[in-house]
């Protein structure tokens, strides 16, 4: 393999995780927050930390986003 | 989904043990007899006798067998090394080149009628990314110490507590969309094979898709196996 198809196949396999990294981190976060409403604190605090977690992690899907595009305009 | 015809979950009605037609057997004698653990022994004993077979006299000029296997473990030394660095991927080869060997058989095996994918199965993969994602936060302990959490916190010391809740539920999304995406596209072959071969298996219906199998197989083993070095030498490296 010459070495442009390698970088281009490593870059292949990272890029094709953002989406997949994007759903994940919002699905993590709606599920720690609903664990923590629903399991921890006995649904005293039902809708609130549901939505901050669920903020959280559509933020850290967005901050995947964000550390990805600076790799590639680094690069 | 049930699967046309396993030969060892047939060979082991036959001699008896209870084979679960469930997704998932009720007793332990029934999870060991499940056919992805069965086909993942079978992958086992044969990467364990093949290499015994083909290797057991090493020569310095080398026959077609251990040429072959010269030529396998030197392209992915190279290749991690290039990812790594050679002390580095001297310390991760036995780990990293035990998946890409185990997964691309996995993989292949189900292309053969009779046999299944051992892949095509969440346990296998979800164990597979377990074991990659603690080995690379060990690593990540192991070359910073207690300062390895400074990956997680960002530039910013304001912004730190933040930065870390949103890095950690982003590191538990690398848990499952890397387990899952080696299932879902395994799965997905196996499924389309078999459907194709029940709808249309005499007019050769299924030849496309094991061609583009072959293919999807390859890329997932290098896939999986490139993100696990690229998860590690992430942890290794120093914080930015």
């Amino acid at each position: 393999m010459s070495k442009e198809s390698k970088t281009m196949f490593r870059e292949l396999a990272s890029y094709s995780q953002v989406g997949m990294t994007f759903v994940f981190s919002i699905f993590i976060g709606l599920g720690i927050g609903w664990y923590l409403d629903h399991k921890v604190f006995n649904g005293r605090t039902v809708p609130y930390l549901t939505f901050i977690f669920l903020g959280l992690g559509i933020a850290a899907g967005f901050k995947h986003l964000w550390d990805v595009s600076k790799k590639i305009s680094d690069d | 989904m049930e699967h046309p015809i396993l030969f060892i979950s047939l060979i082991l009605d036959k001699l008896g043990l209870p084979v679960p037609h469930t997704p998932t057997g009720a007793t332990m004698l029934e999870k060991l007899c499940e056919p992805y653990m069965t086909y993942t022994w079978l992958v086992m004993a044969f990467l364990i006798i093949v290499p015994k077979l083909t290797m057991s006299r090493m020569e310095l000029v080398p026959g077609s067998g251990q040429n072959f296997w010269e030529v396998t473990i030197g392209g992915l030394m190279d290749f991690f090394a290039e990812n790594l660095g050679k002390e580095r991927a001297k310390m991760l080869f036995p780990m990293m080149a035990t998946f890409f060997l185990y997964i691309i058989i996995a993989n292949m095996i189900g292309l053969i009628p009779g046999f299944m994918s051992p892949t095509s199965n969440l346990n296998i993969t979800l164990g597979m990314t377990i074991m990659v994602w603690v080995t690379h936060h060990v690593l990540g302990f192991r070359y910073h110490g207690l300062n390895y959490y400074k990956h997680f916190t960002g530039p910013m010391p304001i912004m730190a507590p933040f930065m870390f809740l949103l890095e950690v539920i982003a590191n538990c999304a690398r848990l499952i969309s890397l387990s899952m995406r080696l299932f879902g596209n395994i799965l997905a072959k196996e499924i389309l094979l078999s459907v194709l071969f029940m709808l249309a298996g005499a007019y050769f219906a299924p030849l496309p898709i094991l061609c583009l199998g072959v293919l999807v197989c390859i890329i997932q083993a290098v896939v999986f196996v490139l993100l696990a070095v690229l998860y590690c030498a992430s942890a290794m490296e120093e914080a930015h």
